[in-house]
């Protein structure tokens, strides 16, 4: 399956890797997370398709389809509910920790394509006046994605306050 | 339709899935999900500080049109 880095040197090994690789494992989680999905979807009498992928370092299931809303909810808080439920699902079949990211109806993509933008906006404004910014109350998959845009323009954050109240600090580089 | 959802999304987590049932009930004020698990997993479906206990009601209130309240209790609950 994944010939293609074995060229890579040891670039997929942080964990204690014995028995099954990473990818196999990773494969594991999604195939699990399907069948959980889909038994959901059946029930509830709602279309999706599942997709599986992994994302740097770490499985994502994302249910495909155009009525999906109601398994999003507002500001992300059923999917996130779904997510961690999922989670629970895969640890009972492989017994180890997971880290799965769950997706529906693209939320997290379009999410991701949004705070994004607000990140550059944060970053240049904190660029220019040499102030840090605080935003936002966010999810952490949305902390997660400001902190990367920062780190990658050079910059400092920090997440502040307590869930969900909680928050980044995007801050001047030292 | 709920009933049988909770039961999935319940028995998907725990170490005794078979020991799952989820009673129905109508109640004066609304909708009661009464689940019934295994003694040792009923810990597991409330989850550190009841926060596997209220993705449930999340993701089971969403499917709901309506409000539903759902106890976990263990099967040998009364």
């Amino acid at each position: 399956m994944s010939e293609a880095d074995s060229g890579a040197v040891v670039d997929d090994d942080r964990d204690e890797d014995q028995g099954m690789s990473k990818a196999k494992r990773l494969e594991r989680e999604g195939d699990v997370a399907a069948d959980y999905l889909e038994g959901l979807l059946d029930i509830a009498d709602l279309d999706g398709d599942i997709d599986m992928d992994v994302e740097s370092d770490r499985a994502v299931v994302s249910v495909l389809g155009d009525d999906l809303d109601v398994l999003v909810g507002e500001n992300g808080e059923v999917l996130e509910a779904l997510q961690e439920l999922t989670r629970l699902a895969v640890v009972r079949e492989t017994g180890e920790r997971s880290r799965l990211m769950l997706d529906v109806g693209a939320y997290r993509a379009r999410r991701r394509a949004e705070v994004s933008d607000l990140a550059k906006r944060v970053i240049e404004a904190v660029r220019t006046s040499g102030e840090s910014e605080s935003l936002g109350a966010m999810s952490p998959f949305e902390r997660k994605v400001v902190h990367d845009a920062v780190a990658e323009a050079g910059l400092q954050s920090s997440s502040e306050g307590e869930e969900p109240r909680r928050y980044v600090v995007v801050m001047p580089p030292v | 339709m709920l009933s049988d959802a909770l039961e999935h999304l319940v028995a998907g987590v725990v170490d005794h899935p078979d020991d799952v049932s989820v009673r129905h009930k109508q109640l004066r004020r609304g909708r009661l999900l009464e689940v019934r698990v295994h003694p040792d997993d009923l810990g597991k479906v409330i989850g550190r500080g009841g926060r596997t206990a209220s993705s449930f009601r999340t993701v089971i209130g969403a499917l709901a049109d309506g409000s539903v309240r759902i106890d976990f209790v263990d099967v040998d609950g009364r």
